[in-house]
């Protein structure tokens, strides 16, 4: 009898274990991706911050080729290791040591230049001709942003620095950028990110202005804080540490903590609320996925007439004219958020601009003007107003 | 020795012994394991190191192919043309060595000859570098994208080829001597993988270039609706997880419960389209479970809200368990013995999912700080599966190459074992009684009520932060 009782207990906790395991997958499988499962997420709830609003926002593309020939580029990147490989190794100036792809490192790059920076950059760069690869393909990423505050008052922002010494200081001279930043008109310097496109070219605009206040992401590695004083920076350096920044009322600064190709952490991006119009939406590159920043944006602030008005910048979508079927994702979704002006360029990629058009999306075209390749986007030189 | 008699591969015909009592083994092993993936790492991988081939695709196809080539090797070739005394009598050392460098030689010539050789100059050009930089791709993606087909091909293999050894019990080939078996189950799992590859993969491939390549795939993908994204990744999600869940079946759970069916066609077939269907359990499972942490997909984002990230995070996670699971078997004696068999496989179920998630914690909290890679959860080209697959093989090669040295030795099994080993394709010892009726009924209640409780904690889940 008790034989019978314990083998019967022994084959209730053999079904029970068998059971439970089985249960359990029962509910993974026929549960989780159902409507019903989908039914009880909670809504967003959207926190709809307000952040005051500017009457408009200009945008000038200083600079938007960051390289001038994509070849060159990949090549570099490839023979140095792939894309996760530290941008201060691969040996591109001002960083270059003359041992070849992959081999080189902060302080051998900025040791023979250092001393030159910011004030005799010719020199500098004129060194790294010969000890970087490629010396003539960068190029740079920067913009002025203008905005005009519902008074009618107007404010510069500047938006990264670009990458060669030489095209940066061409293109502040074309723009007038480097006066400017002489006058103090330029307000604040923005550093979106710590890649070698958006940020090398620092030194070009501490020349003309060491004390101009500048912001970054929190993300930047020890080599790049070691860069921003190396280049000469003697004002005060601001840390966005928190994920919205109020720069001035109706312009907001959001960090995105995400991190990217070439050993890079964090991109920090800009949103207006352009009064009677709606949000406009600026980045550097956009590491962290425009439809991220859209909904980002949706869930924390509050703009006029509840619309995404405008927007522009690189996109980071085919930088390298690569493709990969989640940027069709993109294409396709990006629609649905209905912006009224794209003014895009950069490390958007030709591909992307021309998927956008044929997608019907309002995509502005450029003049193809100071080495820009295409009108397909807005190109160095080109305006776009908000 | 040729091959057993009793039709037993090596690897059942061998019984691991432990040289020395107490946790000793397990600890001299895993420094030996470690030792050896930091130092390969760094050799091969390790985007700072000396080759650099995590760039990532390249490194990601050689892992997963010399995965699949420790399992030819050792599963499906029973080792041939080693024969049976050969590694009975060769130093493991030696063994893991030669065996390895088989391995290396034999998914070069696949990787070069076969793909990019023959089926890239002769069929789809997009297996070809050469071809692809001919067209005006850069070097770089040129070779990107080539790799990641072969990379996905391999992806297929790794659930399909031991599944037909460990489900079909290599039926019905299963008489064959070697190498004539090993050849019809590679070649019968690589037809069957090519199959997967072009109605899973292919339209993936297709639509990286443009315009999709509306006449030789099908674009858009058929699946974009139900997954949400056009990507392939929605493929690797439940590719993946079966790789794991084979594992799971094999290891852990001792082949329970579908070898307790006698009827061998049934318990074969049985088993087979089981694996899919648990897989696909946890793939389902594993999605949602991010919707419910970090809150629903958005399509069109990058990153970790992406839909397409997340069905690769789906694979992703189910390896973590995987190294769980291949730990708790391979080190820990797949503890626990000394219950029941489903007591045994609850238990070391729910013991590997706890190693597994404590493997994916300290992954992302601490991984970038020695692979040379970015912290973060969704670096756009960083691949956890890379590491992780690459301690796996490591695994294979110290337990199916090595025997298990240091800590362990391979003595062959006695007669009466061997008769067991043979018999227990069968499975007896659980019984259809009314107890054990009832106590499914309430273990599967249990099951349903855990589930609940894990998918109503999600959303607490998600608030942790991992990354720092």
């Amino acid at each position: 009898m008790d034989d019978k009782i314990t083998a019967s207990r022994r084959d209730f906790v053999k079904g029970a274990a068998t059971g439970a395991v089985g249960g359990l997958l029962g509910g993974m499988g026929l549960y989780s991706y159902t409507k019903n499962a989908y039914d009880r997420l909670p809504k967003v709830a959207r926190e709809q911050q307000e952040f005051g609003a500017v009457r408009s926002v200009k945008v000038t593309a200083i600079s938007e080729t960051s390289w001038f020939n994509n070849a060159h580029l990949m090549e570099d990147i490839q023979k140095s290791g792939g894309l996760l490989v530290d941008q201060y190794t691969i040996g591109w100036g001002p960083f270059g040591n003359g041992k070849g792809p992959g081999k080189s490192s902060y302080a051998e790059g900025i040791a023979p230049i250092k001393a030159m920076l910011p004030n005799d950059l010719e020199a500098a760069w004129e060194i790294q001709t010969k000890k970087a690869l490629h010396p003539e393909n960068p190029g740079g990423f920067s913009s002025l942003l203008e905005v005009e505050d519902l008074d009618g008052s107007k404010h510069k922002y500047l938006l990264d620095v670009g990458w060669s010494y030489a095209w940066m200081d061409q293109a502040f001279k074309r723009e007038g950028i480097d006066e400017m930043l002489k006058t103090g008109e330029i307000e604040q310097l923005i550093l979106t990110h710590e890649h070698f496109d958006h940020f090398f070219g620092l030194p070009v605009a501490m020349k003309a202005n060491p004390k101009v206040p500048t912001i970054i992401h929190n993300g930047f590695y020890k080599e790049g804080l070691q860069y921003i004083k190396d280049s000469g920076y003697q004002g005060e350096l601001k840390i966005a540490d928190k994920e919205m920044t109020l720069i001035r009322p109706g312009m907001m600064l959001i960090k995105f903590d995400v991190p990217i190709i070439c050993r890079v952490y964090g991109e920090t991006s800009l949103a207006f609320n352009v009064k009677d119009k709606g949000l406009v939406l600026i980045s550097g590159c956009n590491h962290q996925g425009i439809l991220q920043m859209t909904s980002t944006a949706y869930k924390k602030l509050k703009y006029d007439n509840d619309r995404f008005h405008g927007l522009y910048g690189g996109l980071h979508i085919s930088p390298f004219e690569d493709w990969d079927p989640k940027y069709d994702d993109l294409v396709i979704s990006l629609g649905k958020w209905d912006f009224e002006k794209v003014g895009c360029n950069h490390c958007t990629g030709h591909l992307t601009a021309k998927k956008f058009v044929e997608r019907g999306y309002p995509v502005v075209r450029g003049t193809a003007r100071f080495r820009s390749s295409s009108p397909d986007y807005l190109g160095n030189g080109d305006t776009i107003t908000f | 020795m040729e091959a057993d008699n009793r039709g037993l591969s090596y690897l059942e015909s061998r019984k691991l012994v432990k040289r020395w009592n107490g946790p000793w083994p397990a600890i001299a092993n895993l420094l030996l394991i470690f030792a050896v993936f930091y130092a390969t790492w760094w050799v091969f991988q390790d985007p700072r190191g000396i080759m650099r081939m995590y760039t990532p695709y390249v490194g990601y196809m050689v892992c997963r192919w010399l995965l699949i080539m420790l399992i030819w090797l050792a599963y499906i070739f029973d080792f041939w043309p080693f024969n049976h005394a050969w590694l009975q009598r060769t130093h493991p050392v030696v063994k893991g060595l030669i065996l390895s460098a088989v391995c290396v030689a034999a998914m070069e010539i696949l990787i070069k000859g076969f793909f990019m050789g023959i089926l890239g100059k002769y069929g789809i050009a997009y297996f070809n570098p050469e071809r692809l930089q001919a067209m005006g791709l850069t070097h770089f993606y040129a070779e990107e994208y080539a790799t990641e087909a072969i990379m996905m091909f391999a992806a297929i293999a790794s659930w399909l080829s031991p599944s037909w050894v460990v489900a079909c019990e290599n039926a019905p080939w299963q008489k064959l001597a070697q190498p004539a078996r090993g050849i019809t189950i590679a070649v019968v799992t690589f037809f069957l993988g090519t199959i997967v590859y072009f109605v899973t993969m292919h339209s993936h491939m297709a639509i990286l270039f443009y315009p999709w390549q509306q006449y030789t795939a099908i674009t858009p993908p058929y699946w974009e609706e139900f997954a949400n994204t056009v990507s392939g990744n929605f493929h690797i999600a439940w590719i993946m997880s079966c790789t794991v869940i084979v594992w799971v079946y094999e290891g852990i759970w001792e082949r329970y419960p579908f070898n307790l069916i006698q009827t061998a066609w049934l318990r074969r077939t049985s088993a087979f389209f089981g694996i899919i269907a648990v897989a696909l359990c946890l793939c389902f499972f594993l999605y949602y479970a991010q919707d419910l942490a970090w809150g629903e997909s958005i399509r069109g984002t990058r990153r970790e809200m992406a839909p397409d990230w997340r069905w690769l995070h789906v694979g992703e996670s189910a390896i973590f368990w995987l190294v769980g699971v291949l730990f708790l078997n391979f080190f820990c004696g797949n503890y626990p013995t000394k219950y029941s068999r489903p007591v045994n496989v609850f238990l070391r179920t729910v013991i590997s999912a706890a190693i597994g998630m404590a493997v994916y914690f300290f992954y992302y909290r601490y991984a970038h700080l020695v692979l040379g890679t970015q912290k973060g959860l969704s670096h756009p080209q960083q691949f956890p599966m890379i590491p992780m697959i690459w301690l796996i093989n490591l695994f294979l090669v110290n337990i199916w190459f090595m025997d298990g040295w240091p800590g362990w030795k391979a003595v062959p099994k006695t007669a009466s074992e061997r008769d067991a080993t043979a018999e227990e394709v069968v499975a007896h010892d659980v019984k259809w009684t009314p107890s054990l009726a009832k106590g499914l009924a309430v273990g599967a209640t249990a099951g349903i009520a855990v589930y609940f409780g894990v998918i109503a904690a999600m959303p607490w889940v998600g608030q942790i932060q991992m990354i720092k």
